[in-house]
């Protein structure tokens, strides 16, 4: 036998995951005054570097609500702060955010106490203490898994405090959460006049508000 | 997948250390009683101290069994990979044993994921 395979019609290109360099992303005027350095700014990525970190940690079961542990993305000393934000205004950390499987969800808050992910009724927002809420906005890690991370979190200099609760579900005395991460470090050098194409080529990086309308 | 021998001892002994980004998860069981006389009650434990956590800076370690099984004497037993799917150990994986005795060889094979 001898088959001759024909030509594919067509081929499909994946984009890769994460920003690399020669791209261009845009601050647009969502941003507040305090990021005046790259507020309805463009910028061309210098270079790249992704970094690798796993966040570990063993928590027990919270059933009643009320034990669960924070996650603060921002940097600084406090217990529960993992300092992963750029310290220079040139710095664009684009992190991707994957979970290991277990029992456990995830709850974002930025800033601290205030959840991103509220309906419109009153009183229909994220609760670990009621038995329904819990899982209202609740990431699960299969929504995320850690080969095949889909979160994405866009971290500058100064940004307000992002915040990942992780609660452990009924069921379990104890489960270990591991948190995979990338960091992809993004060097940012401004176009100080940005064509229109290079706007419209650009990724747009919205402030955090505009989840909350 | 990594395995190690041990002896039915009453002291807890570490199979697996504890990895801080994986659980470990055991593969196989083999425990051999086929030599001398008396029973071995076998206990597979989990060896870990919980993360900081709100209102609790500092929780306590812990030990959990994870795991128990009697083996008669004369007797040998082996446990596969489907027998112990649930065998998760967030920590250290430890083997203990009711009694000392040295003819009571315990084969374990696991895996950090």
């Amino acid at each position: 036998m001898l088959e001759l395979v024909p030509k594919p019609q067509f081929s499909v290109v994946i984009p890769p995951k994460t920003l690399q360099e020669g791209y261009l992303v845009h601050f647009d005027s969502d941003w507040p005054s305090t990021h005046e350095a790259i507020r309805e700014k463009t910028f061309r990525i210098d270079a790249v570097n992704q970094v690798p970190y796993d966040l570990p940690y063993i928590l027990p079961t919270g059933a009643v609500g009320t034990l669960y542990r924070d996650v603060d993305f921002s940097n600084g000393s406090g217990a529960f702060q993992e300092s992963l934000y750029p310290e220079n205004l040139s710095s664009l950390f684009e992190v991707l955010v994957g979970f290991k499987p277990g029992n456990y969800i995830s709850h974002w808050y930025v800033p601290a106490g205030k959840s991103i992910h509220n309906l419109e009724y009153a009183q229909m927002y994220p609760d670990l203490t009621n038995v329904k809420r819990r899982y209202l906005g609740a990431r699960q890690p299969k929504d995320s898994p850690y080969e095949d991370p889909r979160i994405k979190l866009y971290f500058v200099k100064d940004l307000a405090p992002i915040i990942m609760r992780l609660y452990v579900l009924a069921g379990v005395d104890f489960e270990k959460i591991v948190v995979g991460l990338t960091i992809n470090k993004c060097q940012m050098r401004i176009i100080e006049a940005p064509t229109e194409e290079q706007k419209l080529k650009a990724k747009v990086i919205r402030y955090f508000e505009y989840l909350r309308w | 997948m990594p395995s190690q021998v041990v002896t039915a001892h009453t002291t807890a002994q570490t199979i697996a250390a504890e990895r801080e980004n994986a659980v470990v998860q055991a593969k196989s069981l083999t425990i051999d009683n086929q030599v001398g006389a008396g029973d071995c009650e076998i206990t597979i434990q989990d060896s870990f101290t919980p993360s900081a956590y709100v209102g609790v800076p500092a929780p306590g370690a812990q030990l959990i069994e994870r795991f128990k099984a009697v083996v008669q004497a004369a007797d040998i037993i082996t446990w596969g990979e489907e027998d112990l799917k649930g065998i998760k150990c967030l920590g250290a994986l430890l083997v203990d044993s009711d009694v000392i005795k040295a003819t009571c060889v315990i084969t374990v094979g696991y895996e950090h994921e």
